[in-house]
């Protein structure tokens, strides 16, 4: 019983951590500047997450380790210390954009600006840190996230041609614009596949107490979940196409990308679009904060449990105050949360190989995996993908700088 | 045992599987007609920020005479105190009494405890 409860541990993850702001902005802009064309970056993306976070879990299932952990044992900390600079900067930077997701969100309910919100905001979501143990996050960020679903309704009901759908799996150019292709799917591949849900999968197996029995558990919710995640961002791509491609609008606001829910749900989308970009972001602003203070935590050998009083793992605690705290800073200054969406989600993408490739050494390393370790199949698809999503952010970073 | 392999890195733990820490550096005694011989596990402080350049081991050592808790020498324990070698070092002393927990105290008693709902750390 106790395991099949545990398949929240991934819709959460799905949940809070795929649909967010990232995917869902790349998805609408994707979907309103090019169609269907981009919705095989999705299935990409997806796929290789799925993946990427099955061996998270099997990692802590058979070695008791997180991926943090192993990553500092394995190659020492001066490496370590290279990658924890480059992950936080870039998880840092994605909270920067969650919190901005909620701030529109609550801007778009109340009438009140975004950078009145960027502090009651991020008080909240240190609050429920702070209070909150890791199954209250865990179920409680599940169950509001449900909400998303409605993006898959609005998709249905605006009556996509499924065919085109079909065949926009298959991956292919557009006449023009190539660049901004480009950029495009380097982002959803970054908002896809995040790192820092590796982090917290694998925290959360090792809070959760895993062991070897849980290895086809957890094949079942990484499938599930991130399938479950990949199935959103494409319902959004879906509307965008349909809602916003034929008026020629681009999504550089919410009231903007709201718009993909409201064509399809006159009466109830607005309020839809926002509590779900509510809910979302706030699953995911949780588990950022929670995988930057992993992080450190694990690194450096200290306590750390969201389910300990905050005293007893005073440095975990200390790191997650000063980081949501920080996060809230540009918000308030009114940067523009859509533009810290776009930079976030391509640097991700751009530094998936610190992340991914010393993952997959650790995946293929029998001290810490036995017989359980990676098959070719599966370190062929996270390789070839994580090489794909950095030549094209190393090709059309630059590019889009160029171009504006 | 391999010594960078098996034990450089590695999580300590207290007698109460109390987390202390990694080991940031280790002692090795080189005597003229003796085997070279680990003496003690050092954790974090300069030793940590050495391996990655000497200056930042400086560094270290100057801020932490600026802020923080007073400690002049870094936490070294005697290698004949380490009662296990695997997932983690286990360690027979108490995590508060070596000092490894200084930092953590320090934090918990100067920021986390005066926030409400912060909790003491001397509840178990």
């Amino acid at each position: 019983m106790k395991k099949i409860l545990q398949l929240t541990l991934g819709i959460v993850t799905s949940v809070g951590g795929f649909l967010e702001i990232g995917s869902v902005t790349t998805a609408a802009q994707a979907g309103a500047r090019f169609g269907y064309q981009l919705l095989w970056v999705i299935l990409l993306g997806t796929v290789c997450l799925i993946f990427l976070i099955e061996m998270a879990g099997r990692l802590a299932a058979v070695s008791k380790h997180t991926i943090v952990d192993a990553m500092r044992e394995r190659f020492g900390f001066p490496f370590f210390f290279f990658v924890l600079i480059g992950m936080v900067i870039v998880a840092f930077l994605v909270l920067v954009a969650e919190l901005g997701g909620i701030a529109f969100a609550l801007q778009i309910l109340t009438g009140i600006r975004f950078p009145w919100w960027a502090l009651p905001v991020s008080l909240l979501v240190w609050l429920l840190m702070w209070k909150g143990t890791f199954s209250l996050i865990e179920n409680g960020a599940s169950l509001l996230g449900l909400v998303t679903i409605s993006f898959v309704v609005a998709a249905f009901k605006l009556g996509p041609d499924w065919s085109s759908v079909g065949a926009s799996l298959v991956p292919t150019l557009p006449d023009s614009d190539k660049a901004n292709y480009g950029f495009i799917a380097v982002s959803i591949l970054g908002a896809s596949i995040s790192p820092y849900l590796m982090y917290f999968y694998s925290s959360g197996a090792i809070e959760d107490k895993w062991d070897r029995s849980y290895i086809p558990m957890n094949r079942i919710i990484a499938g599930s979940g991130m399938t479950f995640g990949g199935f959103l961002s494409m319902a959004v791509l879906v509307a965008a196409a349909l809602a916003l491609r034929p008026k020629g609008l681009q999504v550089d606001t919410f009231p903007q990308a709201a718009l993909l829910m409201t064509t399809a749900l006159p009466r109830w989308g607005f309020y839809l679009f926002a509590l779900s970009m509510l809910f979302a972001c706030f699953g995911a602003a949780l588990e950022i904060s929670l995988a930057i203070a992993y992080f450190f935590a694990q690194g450096f050998g200290w306590n750390w449990s969201e389910d300990l009083q905050p005293s007893q793992d005073a440095r975990f605690a200390f790191v997650y105050t000063i980081i949501i705290l920080l996060a809230a800073v540009p918000l308030m200054l009114r940067v523009d949360p859509i533009k810290v969406t776009m930079v976030s989600m391509a640097l991700t993408s751009a530094t998936l190989p610190l992340a991914i490739v010393p993952f997959l050494f650790l995946m293929n390393d029998p001290l810490y995996l036995g017989k359980h370790r990676n098959g070719w199949i599966s370190n062929t698809v996270v390789a070839i993908v994580i090489l794909l999503s950095f030549v094209l952010a190393v090709i059309s970073i630059p590019l889009q700088i160029i171009g504006g | 045992m391999h010594l960078i392999r098996d034990v450089l890195d590695k999580q300590l733990v207290d007698r109460q599987d109390c987390n202390m820490g990694r080991a940031s550096g280790l002692i090795v005694h080189l005597g003229e007609s003796t085997q070279p011989r680990l003496t003690h596990v050092v954790i974090g402080g300069p030793a940590l920020w050495m391996r990655i350049h000497p200056s930042l081991g400086k560094l270290s050592t100057k801020l932490a005479r600026l802020w923080g808790p007073k400690r002049k020498e870094p936490v070294k324990i005697p290698w004949s105190r380490v009662k296990t070698v695997g997932k983690d070092l286990k360690l027979d002393v108490d995590a508060k009494e070596s000092g490894a927990l200084d930092w953590e105290l320090w934090i918990a008693r100067h920021i986390i405890e005066r926030i409400p709902g912060g909790g003491s750390e001397e509840e178990e």
